[in-house]
């Protein structure tokens, strides 16, 4: 403490003077230092350098659109009523009008119709668990293909597959809440599924669902699980996820300048937040965007939930299309005997399917690990096409969820194409099994092919200018390096702890005139 | 402890007895008064077998002239009947010659020159005019591809009066019934049409009306286009695979179904944007993944860096 | 995390604004910087236009176009302006190795083991019995969350409403008369008395198809149960319990809209195709003496999806 800060500063200059070279910022870290020890963390936090390769940025989309999904959810928290009591509708909408509805119904009705931007709210809410499960399963993707699962992150891939399981059951569960008649179906589903489970079935479902479906608890049960139960351990994950991250630090594609030992890419201040937030608002504006302009789940044209009634062309949201698609093409075997039953025409594809696909996915680092024998630390990635077994693994299973998620589909496909609907069913029996195998043998092949990369690798191409002399001959000459991949060409250097500023501008703020020993004024970038 | 203070300390509990003995009250008088109201009695255990008449039914059944409150004879003919809700008219005697012409030159190739059908085409004669001009007026006759498993709608080849005219010329081979229905949606309840509707045609033509695919290249057409009129003669007549609904609806019950139909089908007002088709969770996915995951992955590839 | 970084960071760089890695991506930073203010400004209008359209109850199409909009613009201008105005590096981050010393790992070990050992090893009842005890009250504390969930299914899944000489009545509680429907008519018929419950019409639905004008035999042994060409089918499917509500007249098959399973209607709902595995049980009828529509008896085997418990 200088003597000057103990005198009572006597002009404007003074006063500035007085409290130190960082002006008031300089004070409040201060003051916050003093009593957290912040100082030393944060300003690592601000050096910590975030890769720029673009496909870091897919994994931003669903944390973002979970935050739009907190938002938009309590929002929707506030005018729904998890009740199956039955009420008599008198709200806008005529033609449900005099009808007898449950409360969880017309709440969800009245929020689309009579609550202030309700409808905004439930299309983003809506469109962004979509939006969600499609980020997390292609940030899982580039997770997968490049290899950021291996040692040491076998931890955060298990918590991340985790986020994904229980995602799919929130994402089910919100769209179950407004007891329609599409959602209602598959509630019905879900129970027969749960019935299907051979010795403890029954009694589960009745667990479960408070007794047979429809009843009165299981509407109130799934409410307080979409909204309490899985956000909370979602947001939990989530914050696992990104502590390890964090603690870890990030993969890198191979490049120059980047090695096992660091990362090369932008810091958290300025850069980076600069352009996180910015996919922030982003993903907030394609949401509303798309709650705003295009319409999901019309609630209102469906109708109440009614055991007797029934739509065609019912399929679940996209993220549990695959489920449904396996129960359209699997053939009917039930086994009868002993006294008993067990359906394995819906056990095997909606419990034992789904439970061998997760297995694989939990398992895979353990797999991998079985057949390279490789337990090194790893933080430089791979290209897919250097690990052409995994690449085609991967390939092979997701284009064996892409087909059975196109078998969901088989009515309107038909429909489509103007095929019969049988036809399509009996292709789906057999792509089920072709196109994995197909995909992942082409997979592998071409992988092998393109295995043989030039030099050149971590570096973006260049075009070739090819020109002709005056003699005739032509010469192929590498293009100049785009404007924007300039840096690209430089060493990578630690973010700088100083920064010589000599424009002068701190010289009021700051205070000090003069430079110090080594020249510089010291300025917090 | 004094008695009366003991008594008073029991005064909430006996009150509370009390409401629950007024309540069970109340509850089984409920019952009693539903079980003699009606049909609830008939379904008791010892009923079956039994030679007791059942009760009045809660609606008497509905089905053609039977229950017409309004019924038009000229000349000894019946040319209309119906009521508040749907009027169903015959097209007059005098169409019948042109309608011979127009069905010997687009019809009798297949349904044969006495509408009796043939191996390539059904019989017409005896299913009343509202078929004829159902087929006729969608575009669905002339067929024209004979050896297709469904004759689909299309822009209609002869006029609404041509029509008339075959179903006037096919009718007088054997005056039958349903005649060509006029509804009346003005006093149609939407709800009651909305309810039917779910329950009897979304299973085949889906919720919301966009129709789809069926078994064995069979299929549930859209009702985007159909009229009142049109869609009163499929409840009524049951074309092709559909079901018809004959007793099981009432006139009203066809009007309010038609009126949902016509009126809010027809017009959803889809406050929520783009319709993307009606078809559900498929287009909604695409659409997500597409618009929305692919549309932030070409943001994230715009703010990062490809090399 | 943060000491082991920043320390190993020392001694730090003091760059130059005329640093390479200082530079900005932008050609022309002035022009760069008045699209972003231009963005900025756009954003800043539409996001109070949405508060203008909130204000006013709008359309929900305006309140997401503006508010998207604004968004949209903030957020171009904000990514442009990180993207093209800021220093672009390279950076770079040494990163540590995360393992500690060999003598930490074993003195993390050493202090879990001995201690341990000190504790559980030489009091090994009390460490058994607290264990126990733990376990018994877990078992004691999950069975009544448990148990309190839901009742047992007992009979609940084999059993309808139907009964001997049950009514039929459609979803308005009118009874069927022999001429209520002509060939090729379709009516979801419940049991007199639940046809208005949701909970019992989940099990009770029954599809009531008129076949054709005669009695319709559709397999050997149920001669009598389809009189005057009306056939009853449970409307549960026995894949997996949607209502079998769609019925192709001409075909006479039964489809259910959600696994398209299909069902004949002629020869005893044996599914023709589709995952279901099971006929759609058949519900045997008679006219009663005033020409109403009766269930001879109930449903002769349980309806719906199949479970374990079934025989």
């Amino acid at each position: 403490m200088t003597p000057t800060a103990l005198r009572r500063p006597r002009t404007k200059r003074e006063a500035t003077a007085a409290l130190g070279p960082y002006g008031r910022l300089g004070k409040a870290i201060g003051e916050l230092d003093d009593r957290l020890g912040i100082a030393k963390g944060g300003r690592t936090f601000l050096d910590k350098i975030f890769p720029d390769h673009w496909s870091f940025m897919l994994g931003e989309i669903a944390l973002y659109s979970f935050v739009i999904l907190m938002v938009t959810g309590v929002y929707l928290t506030l005018y729904y009523v998890p009740s199956t009591a039955e009420v008599i509708y008198h709200g806008v909408y005529a033609p449900l009008r005099g009808q007898r509805v449950t409360e969880a119904y017309a709440t969800t009705v009245n929020i689309s119709f009579a609550v202030r931007g309700g409808l905004l709210m439930r299309q983003m809410h809506h469109w962004s668990a979509d939006v969600f499960l499609g980020a997390i399963v292609i940030h899982m993707a580039r997770i997968f293909f490049t290899g950021a699962f291996r040692k040491p992150r076998e931890l955060n891939w298990t918590i991340g597959l985790t986020l994904l399981l229980l995602s799919l059951a929130n994402g089910f569960i919100g769209y179950s809440l407004p007891d329609d008649l599409i959602s209602g179906t598959g509630i019905r589903i879900l129970y027969s599924i749960i019935l299907s489970i051979p010795l403890l079935g029954s009694y589960l479902a009745f667990f479960i669902f408070g007794g047979p479906y429809p009843g009165n608890e299981i509407i109130p049960r799934l409410f307080i699980i979409h909204v309490l139960v899985l956000p909370a351990i979602l947001a939990a994950l989530i914050g696992g996820h990104l502590f390890l991250l964090v603690r870890q630090k990030h993969t890198q594609f191979p490049g120059k300048g980047k090695t096992e030992h660091n990362v090369v890419g932008s810091p958290m201040f300025p850069t980076f937040i600069a352009k996180t937030t910015g996919f922030f608002f982003m993903v907030t504006s394609v949401t509303a965007l798309l709650g705003g302009l295009a319409q999901i789940n019309p609630i209102w044209q469906f109708g109440q939930y009614r055991p007797a009634k029934i739509s065609y062309a019912v399929q679940p949201d996209w993220y549990m299309g695959w489920l449904d698609g396996v129960l359209r093409i699997m053939p009917s075997w039930e086994f009868t005997g002993f006294g008993h039953t067990i359906p394995f025409e819906v056990f095997l594809p909606a419990v034992v399917f789904p439970g061998i696909i997760f297995t694989l996915c939990f398992g895979w680092p353990a797999i991998e690990r079985l057949f390279t024998k490789d337990n090194e630390i790893h933080h430089l990635l791979d290209r897919p096409r250097d690990r052409p077994k995994r690449t085609a693994a991967g390939a092979a299973v997701a284009a064996l969820l892409f087909t059975t998620f196109g078998a969901s589909a088989t009515d309107v496909l038909a429909n489509f194409f103007h095929v019969s609907l049988n036809a399509v069913l009996w292709s789906f029996r057999v792509l089920v099994i072709v196109v994995p195998i197909l995909v992942g043998v082409i997979t592998w092949k071409i992988c092998l092919e393109l295995q043989h990369g030039g030099p050149d690798l971590g570096k973006r191409k260049r075009a070739m200018v090819v020109t002709r002399t005056a003699a005739g001959e032509y010469r192929a000459v590498p293009s100049e390096i785009r404007p924007g991949d300039e840096h690209r060409e430089l060493e990578p250097v630690p973010v700088p702890a100083l920064i010589d500023l000599d424009d002068g501008s701190l010289e009021v703020t700051a205070g000090n005139t003069r430079p110090d020993a080594e020249g510089v004024r010291r300025v917090i970038r | 402890m004094t008695r009366a203070r003991q008594l008073r300390a029991l005064l909430p509990a006996a009150l509370l007895v009390a409401v629950g003995i007024g309540g069970l009250l109340s509850l089984a008088s409920d019952a009693a008064a539903a079980s003699s109201s009606g049909l609830s009695s008939l379904n008791g255990a010892g009923t079956e077998g039994t030679a007791h008449s059942p009760v009045a039914p809660v609606q008497p059944p509905n089905t053609g002239t039977s229950n017409s409150s309004v019924k038009v004879y000229k000349h000894g003919r019946l040319v209309a009947y119906g009521n508040q809700a749907i009027r169903y008219s015959y097209p007059p005697t005098s169409y019948v010659p042109a309608g011979q012409a127009l069905y010997e030159e687009f019809c009798s190739s297949c349904h044969g020159t006495e509408a009796a059908g043939s191996t390539r085409a059904p019989n017409l004669v005896g299913l009343g005019p509202a078929t004829i001009d159902f087929w006729v007026t969608t575009g669905r006759m002339p067929a024209e591809n004979q050896n297709a498993v469904e004759a689909p709608r299309k822009p209609a080849k002869l006029s609404d009066l041509q029509a008339l005219e075959i179903a006037a010329f096919v009718n007088s081979l054997d005056p039958s019934e349903p005649a060509i229905p006029t509804v009346n949606t003005k006093g149609a309840d939407l709800a009651v049409g909305a309810e039917l509707f779910a329950l009897n045609c979304a299973a085949c033509h889906t919720i919301t009306g966009a129709g789809d695919e069926l078994a064995y290249s069979t299929s549930a057409p859209s009702l985007r286009a159909a009229t009142p009129t049109q869609a009163a003669e499929a409840i009524r007549t049951g074309p092709a695979n559909m079901p018809r609904f004959t007793g099981n609806l009432t006139d009203a019950q066809v009007r309010d179904v038609v009126a949902y139909v016509t009126e809010e089908i027809q017009h959803q007002s889809n406050p929520g944007g783009l319709a993307l088709g009606g078809v559900g969770p498929v287009a909604e996915g695409f659409v997500a993944l597409l618009f929305g995951v692919g549309g932030l992955a070409l943001v994230g590839f715009w703010i990062g860096d490809r090399s | 995390m943060s000491d082991e970084t920043h320390s190993a960071r020392s001694p730090l760089p003091v760059a130059s604004l005329d640093d390479p890695q200082l530079q900005i991506a932008a050609r022309f930073p002035r022009r760069t910087e008045n699209i972003i203010a231009l963005n900025f400004l756009l954003g800043l209008l539409c996001v109070g236009a949405f508060g203008a359209a909130f204000w006013q109850n709008w359309a929900p199409w305006i309140l997401g176009l503006t508010f998207g909009a604004g968004t949209f613009f903030l957020g171009f201008g904000l990514i442009a302006w990180g993207k093209y105005l800021m220093p672009q590096g390279p950076f770079v981050e040494e990163r540590h190795v995360l393992a500690s010393t060999e003598a930490e790992r074993d003195s993390m070990a050493a202090a879990v083991l001995q201690r341990g050992t000190v504790v559980v090893r030489r009091r090994k009842l009390l460490g058994g019995l607290l264990a126990g005890g733990l376990g018994i009250f877990g078992i004691v504390a999950a069975f009544p969350l448990i148990r309190s969930l839901g009742p047992l299914p007992k009979t609940t899944l084999t059993k309808t409403n139907w009964r001997r000489g049950s009514l039929v009545v459609d979803a308005n509680g009118r009874p069927v008369r022999r001429d209520e429907l002509q060939p090729g008519g379709l009516l979801t018929v419940f049991p007199a008395g639940y046809e208005t419950n949701e909970e019992t019409q989940a099990v009770d639905q029954t599809v009531l198809i008129r076949a054709q004008t005669g009695d319709l035999v559709t397999e050997p042994g149920r001669g009598s149960w389809a009189p005057d060409g009306y056939v009853a089918y449970s409307k549960v499917c026995t894949h997996l319990g949607c209502p079998v509500g769609l019925y192709e007249e001409q075909l006479k098959l039964l489809v259910c809209p959600c696994h398209q399973s299909i069902f004949n209607i002629l020869d005893g709902a044996v599914p023709k195709f589709g995952p279901a595995p099971r006929p759609l049980p058949q519900l045997p009828l008679y006219f009663d003496d005033s020409g109403y529509l009766r269930a001879q008896r109930g449903y002769d085997q349980p309806i719906g999806p199949g479970f374990w418990e079934r025989s």
